[in-house]
């Protein structure tokens, strides 16, 4: 099928796409004008705008086909109030209840919040296609992409590969997306020196391709290096049993603070050397502690073995403030602690980019330890935001590494203008770690609200209904 | 030849998290740059020509300087907040104020006051209800539905798809960490909180959600006598156009309204039927009956009747929750046991298969009046395939797992 889904300026249309310029279009649009148009001219109008962001990749008799006038709803109830009446006060009298008389202000406000936006519901069919629920759990940045997905087959229903986009989801059902193709397509693309850097890769591996020597080679190399990278360390830990653990943290921290200030104009090559450098780094101090399973181990348990192993301690006092803070947080508001745990790192960054006081410190604190060890062996303290600093590079390495055979840009961050769509709505759970959601239910209107994301009023949701009754 | 600007990419650290958040503060200076270049170089070039630009040309050279200022704001996200473009809108019509207001923060599209971005479960919450689950102390669905004010179709799906993770981390297969962290930032999240008050107040959901049914629809004129007690199970049958119940059966179910309701529930098969032939449906059940937790309103009315006995009415609670899970196992068993009665295994001793044979009931309700109905055995026999005919669909309705 051609795509026609194009997002053009001077004609502008809203698709179901996170391009900028759709997102441009939408700042754009307006209510369509309603005076001096006959009705007919109105629901054509507002079925054309609408047709163009509702299954777009649909036919027009294949929508007509399922096309319902029957809309979904439900009302939320209340315990309580069904507990406490039987519904006979409704009845009472002549028919229209017994209870308060409300003023007409009052009665109109009440009206107003239990007004089902029924009209809003008229695209609900269109929710059931895998391609669409596809965009709207936000693995794809289009439903032409998320279209493209299920055709390559790189979706699955309940285990199974489903290769039609228009399969309609059936409430219960668990559909996956290849979690590679999800982060090429919600992630930011690569740059120039990303992408001369994945040419060199393939040139490098095609060529091993064709002379088999030379891969033998190459592996030959690349065991070596990970020898390498092994030996010295052991042969350190046997030369050196006992290396100062404070050096040893002061070299991890200040590498760790590299990797996380260096921004994406150093060149890629430089990085990667760094990234490195660390992780060997990591690799050694934890050789030391004799157990093999740490380095295949979880972060947590790694990190641990880390910091017991350097004996660096949390300065207490910051730790009780942290703590005293993420308690008011909780109480305070119905925020994610995640977000808020992942809000702290604002001042670690900044410390870490412009190395503030913080740094100083630290390298202070290091060099009165370094001279007299024997004073207080417990002076390794690091603050919260060094700490914070350490994990989270080691959580990079582990989570989201430079890693140029990738189709995107990497380290991984989403891309440009994602988070002016990012919603999921109701009738998906989704899990986006293992990029996979259910589809729990059809999507329902209820009072002040529905369930189907269209960037359109009223004036065009009732206008397209109509149009479609029509032809009932 | 013009000096040459090197695209800084806006977010530079590796994290996404932090990523971000420098982001904010270093995107201004570097993306005001690139576009007003852009613009300048188009206007120099066509200074001399008397021509005017095309429309298409000015769209595009309004969207780069809109996308350079006002949206820069969109590029890239703030953690813990949404980034809509309602918040841009609001902030223009009424300044900080309204951008900090609700509906900026809620409502994806500016246009469309009906359809707010919901909250999704925090990681906490959502490995809470696995765990409770399938943990230790093994709580049915519905309590904890209740327990966490979520939805118990969502809770059952949280727990497939937290037991998919698990089986996919021990596979060692690739997850989207990142991605999923970013999505956690940029969209509204449920936390759980310590206190389990707080988590019924902020609840995720509304778990009594009454579907609206279709008989419901029509406008009924129904006229009843003024000293009539008429309540929500006689609108049911009246909406189902069902006779109205005798004076003995309404006087029994006013007396004790939740053991009508329990009926109805827990034996649905047994609820009164009107109508004939294909027309035939149930009556339409009350509202009470018909909600998720019929539990919950039984509570309430214990509350309501026994006031000032919170322990009692907790027991209660309990006890029934637990008498209304061991019936419906018991159910669960029964139509097992029924299934496994009515088929026949075969297993050849050479053959890797097993064979399940079912007997059939050949009558019109089941097969149809050709006995080649839809779901009947032997529905194609002697019928010739039309799957390579013009305009049949062939993909699937449903997948089995």
């Amino acid at each position: 099928m051609r795509n026609r889904a194009t997002t053009t300026l001077t004609n502008p249309k809203i698709r179901q796409s996170w391009s900028k310029y759709n997102l441009f279009n939408l700042t754009r649009m307006r209510t369509p004008q309603t005076s001096f148009r006959t009705h007919f001219q109105q629901k054509f109008k507002a079925k054309s705008i609408a047709r163009a962001y509702h299954g777009e990749q649909v036919r027009e008799s294949q929508w007509q086909r399922m096309f319902s006038s029957r809309i979904r709803s439900v009302i939320p109830m209340d315990p309580y109030n069904l507990a406490k009446d039987d519904g006979a006060g409704a009845a009472a009298g002549r028919g229209s209840g017994l209870g308060h008389q409300l003023d007409r202000t009052a009665l109109s406000i009440q009206q107003a919040k239990q007004y089902i936006p029924f009209s809003q519901m008229t695209f609900a069919p269109l929710e059931r296609r895998l391609d669409v629920a596809v965009f709207r759990a936000l693995f794809a940045s289009s439903t032409r992409q998320a279209r493209q997905f299920v055709i390559h087959g790189a979706v699955t229903v309940n285990g199974q590969k489903m290769r039609y986009p228009g399969y309609l989801l059936n409430p219960g059902d668990l559909f996956q997306v290849d979690p590679e193709r999800v982060m090429f397509a919600t992630g930011a693309p690569k740059n120039r020196s990303e992408r001369r850097e994945g040419r060199a890769l393939r040139k490098k591996k095609s060529e091993g391709e064709e002379a088999t020597e030379a891969e033998a080679q190459a592996e030959e190399k690349d065991t070596a290096a990970a020898e390498e990278s092994k030996e010295p360390a052991e042969e350190e830990a046997k030369d050196q049993p006992k290396e100062d653990p404070r050096k040893v943290l002061k070299g991890l921290m200040a590498q760790a603070k590299n990797i996380m200030s260096t921004s994406q104009d150093v060149l890629p090559a430089k990085r990667k050397q760094e990234l490195r450098g660390f992780q060997r780094a990591v690799r050694r101090v934890l050789s030391r502690s004799g157990s093999s399973t740490v380095l295949t181990d979880n972060l947590e348990s790694q990190f641990a073995e880390l910091t017991q192993l350097l004996k660096a301690k949390r300065a207490e006092k910051k730790k009780d403030d942290r703590r005293g803070g993420n308690d008011r947080k909780d109480a305070r508001s119905p925020k994610s602690e995640a977000s808020d745990a992942q809000k702290q790192p604002d001042a670690p960054q900044a410390a870490a980019a412009d190395k503030a006081q913080p740094g100083e410190a630290l390298t202070e604190a290091f060099r009165q330890a370094a001279e007299n060890p024997e004073q207080e062996p417990d002076t390794s303290e690091l603050t919260d935001e060094e700490f914070d600093v350490l994990k989270r590079a080691m959580v990079q390495m582990r989570d989201n590494p430079i890693d140029h055979s990738k189709p995107y840009g990497t380290p991984w961050q989403p891309r440009e203008f994602m988070s002016a769509f990012a919603f999921v709505p109701r009738y998906l759970e989704v899990n986006h770690s293992i990029c996979a959601a259910v589809y729990l239910r059809h999507p329902v209107a209820r009072p002040g609200a529905s369930e189907v994301p269209s960037p359109f009023g009223e004036v065009v949701g009732t206008g397209a209904f109509a149009w479609y009754l029509r032809r009932r | 030849m013009p000096p040459r600007i090197h695209n800084q990419r806006v977010t530079n650290s590796l994290l996404p998290y932090l990523s971000s958040t420098s982001s904010t503060t270093a995107s201004s200076p570097s993306i005001s740059r690139l576009p007003s270049t852009s613009t300048a170089s188009n206007g120099n070039s066509r200074t001399f020509s008397t021509t005017p630009a095309p429309q298409s040309r000015k769209w595009r050279t309004d969207m780069f300087q809109w996308l350079a200022k006002e949206g820069s704001e969109l590029k890239s996200h703030v953690p813990g907040r949404t980034n809509y473009l309602t918040r841009l809108k609001e902030r223009r019509l009424r300044g900080e104020e309204g951008a900090n207001s609700k509906a900026a923060l809620t409502h994806p599209f500016p246009l469309n006051p009906y359809f707010s971005a919901e909250n999704i479960l925090s990681e906490e919450l959502r490995n809470e209800i696995h765990a409770r689950v399938t943990g230790k102390n093994k709580k049915s669905v519905r309590a904890v539905s209740v327990e966490l004010g979520v939805d118990m179709r969502r809770v059952a799906a949280v727990v497939r798809l937290v037991e998919l993770e698990k089986r996919m981390k021990s596979q060692n297969k690739q997850l989207a960490l990142p991605y999923a962290r970013a999505v956690h930032e940029m969209v509204p999240t449920t936390p759980l909180y310590k206190d389990p008050e707080m988590q019924r107040k902020w609840a995720h959901e509304s778990i009594n959600d009454l579907p609206v049914h279709k008989l419901t629809n029509a406008q009924i004129f129904h006229p009843i006598p003024e000293s009539r007690h008429f309540t929500r199970a006689d609108a049911g049958r009246v909406f189902s156009a069902a006779p109205a119940q005798d004076h003995a059966t309404a006087a029994a179910i006013a007396a004790d309204p939740t053991a009508a309701v329990d009926r109805a529930t827990q034996q649905p098969g047994r609820i009164e039927r009107v109508g004939k032939g294909d027309f035939e449906t149930q009556v339409l059940q009350p509202a009470e009956a018909r909600i998720p937790h019929p539990h919950l309103v039984a509570l309430e009315r214990h509350r309501l009747a026994h006031p000032g006995e919170p322990r009692e009415t907790n027991k209660y609670y309990n006890t029934r929750l637990q008498e209304q899970e061991r019936l419906e196992g018991e159910q669960r068993a029964q139509a097992a046991a029924r299934e496994e009665q009515n088929t026949n295994k075969v297993a050849p001793a050479a053959s890797r298969f097993e064979f399940r044979f079912r007997d059939v009931e050949f009558s019109e309700q089941t097969v149809g009046h050709d006995g080649r109905g839809s779901r009947a055995p032997g529905r194609r026999y002697g019928v010739p395939s039309e799957d390579r005919k013009k305009g049949q669909v062939k993909i699937p309705t449903r997948v089995e797992v």
